[in-house]
């Protein structure tokens, strides 16, 4: 980047080596500023997309406090930008279900085995076909639980706690260790359509497709002993993250509402710079009941990845042994596409996060009591190929960003553009040649998710830490992928 | 996905065209015909809703849309008898949003744009 364009893209000033800001006066119908967490080199990499210009959108919402907020892995969404962080404020404020996407509580759950890499040896090749196996891939396919009536809707209402009750799916710690316990209050199935249960009956414990993905992954290094050592993390260890949502059941509750909210924005004098941020009041029942729907759709998605570990470890156990799987913890589980009523600055709001974890510091009362001296994990996958990070949340995220930081690398590439460069076969060549074993039924969709269509994960997670909202505990490398 | 086409009605068949070559693949199945309907009177909505109905129809009945046999396009809505042929759809597609949504008439030729989720 030129000077001039370091200290201005789109009209960005950069206030601090990872802070850029646009004034709500640098359009009229912004209500707030918008602000980026970036280095100078991802700035030039977002600004090459819509997103800076989408920030902005979100900016003109109403009720949006503070500012809208953009991490450092930002891309171009639908309506929102992917990576966005909107705050509004009880009770007019507005909730939108495009600020939460199409894929509600799609997040990231990180299980740690009782294993040294060592130790797993011969097995990985062996652990990671026997997981594709038992994890169906792919969009639409369903899985072996198949729920219908009331007791699908009781995995609505209850998320995986209801699968431990009644299936024996999971375990206590588990639901202790998972972002709200696993699930949001509010939840009420009359709110959901019959064609979001259509869709969603056969689809706990599926993967799906695009960048979700299940990987098998060594430690490669400990950057804060503390932390790790809290999180039960060790250098060398076996762990396996699995990255997914709710499925088609929560992009139908979704497209169910963005098209009920589309058609009441007269009635609530809002106007839209793009329909697919329809949204409505808090209050009103609209905004009620989408945020009674979305919690089921949340549940769902918490319910999915709780079944989706049951399944590594019905794999562990065939492959490493029974007693291993038993011993097999769930560190954690965080949601990246979700709105929450929290409180901050001593007020109500809708924190709307699509594209961006919650990452809580030492003391909040929010977290497992376990990792209160700390602070909350956060999991940032990487692309296939590259590192993942385990993150910690610090006091930053409280001050600058509504207790929130990045989700993963963020797309720098279209899907049709890494297709261009790369084949399927030539990229399951080359991530096979660096000894990670890869199970993905689709060379398209592999393609699709090359390392290069995405930032580089290091440099997002640098990012968080220099801004102060979240700080570096762990680098995971893969050593086995299984993908849609 | 960006249509052009002399009318209304020939341009919701041609969004049926072009989804049901995105989820074709493996096609060899038997000859199905459903009826589809969606209400609205706003034409762009009513896109959404009429490609958000045929990618609903391949994820749960695994049907290719191949063409329309009638349609009825009316204020209330849309109202066609739909072939579709039964075999194993790539479901590539997930829905239509309202993103960039685009519907717009002029002399002789109707417009429109939607992005699809995939």
């Amino acid at each position: 980047m030129s000077s001039l364009a370091q200290a201005n893209v789109r009209g960005f000033r950069q206030v601090d080596k990872v802070i850029w800001e646009l004034p709500a006066e640098a359009r009229a119908d912004m209500r707030v500023l918008a602000c980026v967490f970036a280095d100078r080199e991802l700035m030039g990499q977002i600004a090459t997309d819509r997103s800076l210009e989408q920030l902005q959108n979100v900016a003109t919402l109403p009720g949006i406090t503070g500012a809208a907020l953009a991490m450092p892995d930002i891309h171009q969404g639908y309506g929102f930008p992917v990576g966005g962080v909107a705050a509004t404020e009880l009770p007019d404020g507005i909730v939108s279900p495009g600020g939460v996407g199409y894929d509600i509580n799609c997040g990231v759950r990180l299980l740690a085995l009782p294993l040294a890499v060592g130790e797993l040896g011969a097995h990985t090749e062996a652990l990671v076909h026997e997981i594709s196996r038992r994890v169906p891939v792919g969009t639409g396919h369903g899985g072996a639980l198949k729920l219908k009536g009331a007791a699908f809707d009781r995995v609505l209402v209850h998320g995986p706690r209801i699968l431990l009750a009644e299936h024996g799916i999971g375990t206590a710690e588990d639901i202790d260790h998972t972002e709200s316990n696993g699930c949001l209050e509010g939840a009420d199935p009359a709110t959901v359509s019959e064609r979001a249960r259509v869709r969603g009956s056969d689809q706990l414990g599926t993967l799906g497709s695009g960048n979700h993905f299940l990987e098998v992954q060594r430690i490669a290094k400990i950057l804060d002993s503390q932390a790790a050592d809290v999180f039960g993390l060790r250098e060398g260890q076996v762990t396996v993250l699995i990255h997914s949502g709710s499925r088609g059941f929560g992009h139908q509750v979704c497209s169910d509402y963005v098209r009920t909210m589309d058609a009441v924005q007269a009635r609530y004098r809002i106007a839209l710079p793009d329909r697919e941020l329809a949204c409505a009041p808090l209050s009103s029942p609209e905004g009620q009941r989408y945020l009674a729907a979305m919690a089921c759709a949340a549940n769902f998605a918490w319910g999915n990845r709780a079944v989706l570990a049951h399944r590594v470890r019905e794999s562990v156990a065939r492959i490493v042994g029974p007693r291993i799987a038993a011993a097999t913890r769930q560190v954690y589980d965080v949601a990246h596409n979700v709105a929450k009523l929290e409180v901050h600055h001593g007020r109500r709001l809708c924190v709307h996060r699509k594209g961006a974890t919650r990452a809580f510091p030492a003391g909040s009362p929010e977290i497992p009591a376990a990792f209160r001296e700390v602070g909350q994990p956060v999991f940032i996958p990487g692309s296939m190929g590259t590192s993942s990070f385990v993150l910690v949340g610090r006091r930053g995220a409280m001050s600058r960003s509504f207790g929130t930081t990045c989700h993963g690398a963020g797309r720098r590439m279209s899907r049709t553009g890494a297709r261009r460069k790369i084949t399927g076969a030539e990229l399951r060549r080359q991530l096979e040649s660096q000894g990670i074993v890869v199970r993905c039924p689709s060379n398209r969709g592999l393609a699709e998710e090359a390392p290069f269509a995405y930032k580089d994960v290091e440099r997002v997670v640098a990012v968080v830490e220099q801004a102060g909202l979240a700080g570096r505990v762990a680098q995971l490398v893969p050593l086995g992928v299984v993908k849609g | 996905m960006e249509i052009e086409a002399a009318t209304e009605e020939a341009l919701f068949t041609d969004a049926l065209h072009a989804v049901g070559e995105l989820l074709e693949d493996d096609v060899s199945g038997p000859q199905v015909l459903r009826e589809v309907t969606v209400n609205g009177h706003e034409r762009a909505a009513l896109l959404v809703l009429w490609l958000d109905e045929l990618v609903f129809l391949a994820e749960t009945e695994d049907l290719v849309p191949e063409d329309v046999e009638q349609m009825e396009l009316s204020e209330r809505g849309l109202v066609a008898m739909v072939r579709c042929r039964r075999g194993r759809p790539r479901h590539v597609v997930k829905g239509a949003t309202y993103h960039d949504l685009a519907f717009e008439r002029s002399a002789g030729c109707v417009r429109a744009r939607v992005v699809l989720d995939v």
